[in-house]
């Protein structure tokens, strides 16, 4: 084993440059281990591993005849993108119309009602009034009028004209048949 | 068709440029080989006192071969070419010992107690230079980043102050200061371990 002040005196390094407190056993230590050899065969362990890693890929050359010394393949390979490219652009700009703007704004339809039932699609129909239906006017035997019979109305919640009552009622009083005309 | 038929058929030619590529692919590997042959000693040591564990160690010196290998045309510029590769092994080892932070340490030591010389001594003088090693080691461990990694690369007697700059990427003055207050911190530990006892 090496003393460190054998060490320090033999080489040129930062640790004999440095002040008096050269022999500490951490330094000693890390000499020791920086001393050790290197095992047998590293170098061909290592250059063989060198060797199998993958190298970077390669360019394979044009053949000469595909190669003219002008360099005319570029640029026509470069001409012929640069046609199909802008031919492509043309085409779409002549076969597609421009669209109109949307004239109605179409509005989400709104959620729910504000604040009641919704009539689900029913529709109002009035109530049709139900006329008074008067029978024939019925003759006797002895050729008098009999008093017709008035059936009462059945639903009469619309309002009725006062006219046709008054005729109905007038009819009804006289024992005439003046409200056929009704029907 | 492959490759070799298609040259031999004649409508592939191999171009000068492709000849002269492959003459710069032949130098590259000479040049590499001389650079393994010469510095993966050194570079081994390096990973080693900083790992601790020889496979782990190859395996480093090993990618920073295989770096230089991928930078391969940046290698004229180079200066020295022996701070460039322990720059380059030591970062790498630097990135390993982070990422492999969850190994127990004990286990480092342990294989350390095997590995130092110990010549001429008797098992109990080994067995007690092992645990002051392992004491030693545990103390270095607990110093700061910074003072560690001046410690480490200073026991290297090939590294003088200015290379150990160059690899950390700091100014000479600075690995000074920095050694000057790994030896305290160590000094402060090792007798506060010692009152301990």
């Amino acid at each position: 084993m090496n003393s460190p002040s054998q060490n320090a005196s033999a080489h040129n390094s930062i640790s004999g440059v440095a002040a008096g407190d050269v022999s500490s056993p951490a330094e000693t230590t890390l000499r020791l281990i920086a001393k050790l050899p290197a095992p047998e065969g590293i170098e061909d362990r290592v250059m063989a591993g060198v060797k199998a890693a993958p190298r970077g890929a390669r360019v394979l050359h044009w053949p000469e005849v595909l190669q003219p010394a002008g360099g005319w393949m570029r640029g026509a390979a470069a001409a012929a993108i640069v046609f199909v490219v802008a031919g492509g652009g043309w085409g779409i700009y002549t076969h597609v119309q421009p669209t109109q703007p949307a004239r109605v704004i179409a509005l989400p339809p709104r959620a729910g009602g504000a604040g009641g039932f919704s009539s689900a699609g029913a529709m109002r129909t009035p109530q049709t009034l139900n006329g008074p239906v008067v029978g024939q006017p019925t003759t006797a035997k002895d050729g008098t009028a009999q008093p017709v019979e008035v059936k009462p109305v059945k639903k009469a919640t619309a309002p009725m004209k006062h006219g046709r009552l008054r005729a109905v009622a007038r009819g009804s009083a006289s024992g005439q048949p003046g409200v056929s005309a009704v029907k | 068709m492959s490759t070799s038929q298609a040259i031999y058929a004649g409508w592939m030619e191999i171009p000068n440029s492709a000849v002269d590529e492959l003459a710069r692919t032949q130098a590259e590997e000479a040049t590499l080989a001389a650079l393994v042959s010469q510095y993966s000693g050194t570079l081994y040591r390096v990973a080693y006192s900083v790992l601790r564990n020889p496979s782990d160690a190859e395996d480093a010196v090993q990618e920073a071969f295989l770096r230089v290998l991928r930078h391969r045309d940046t290698l004229d510029e180079v200066r020295d070419q022996r701070v460039w590769l322990i720059r380059i092994v030591w970062n790498i080892v630097l990135d390993r010992k982070r990422r492999a932070k969850t190994r127990p340490e004990t286990d480092d030591v342990a294989e350390l107690a095997r590995v130092l010389p110990c010549g001429g001594l008797s098992a109990e003088q080994i067995a007690s230079a092992a645990q002051h090693h392992a004491h030693v080691l545990s103390c270095v461990g607990k110093l700061p980043a910074k003072e560690r990694e001046v410690l480490h690369l200073s026991a290297f007697e090939e590294l003088t102050g200015v290379e150990i700059a160059q690899v950390l990427g700091i100014t000479e003055s600075s690995v000074r200061s920095r050694l000057f207050r790994a030896r305290n911190l160590m000094a402060d530990l090792l007798n506060h371990s010692r009152s301990l006892r």
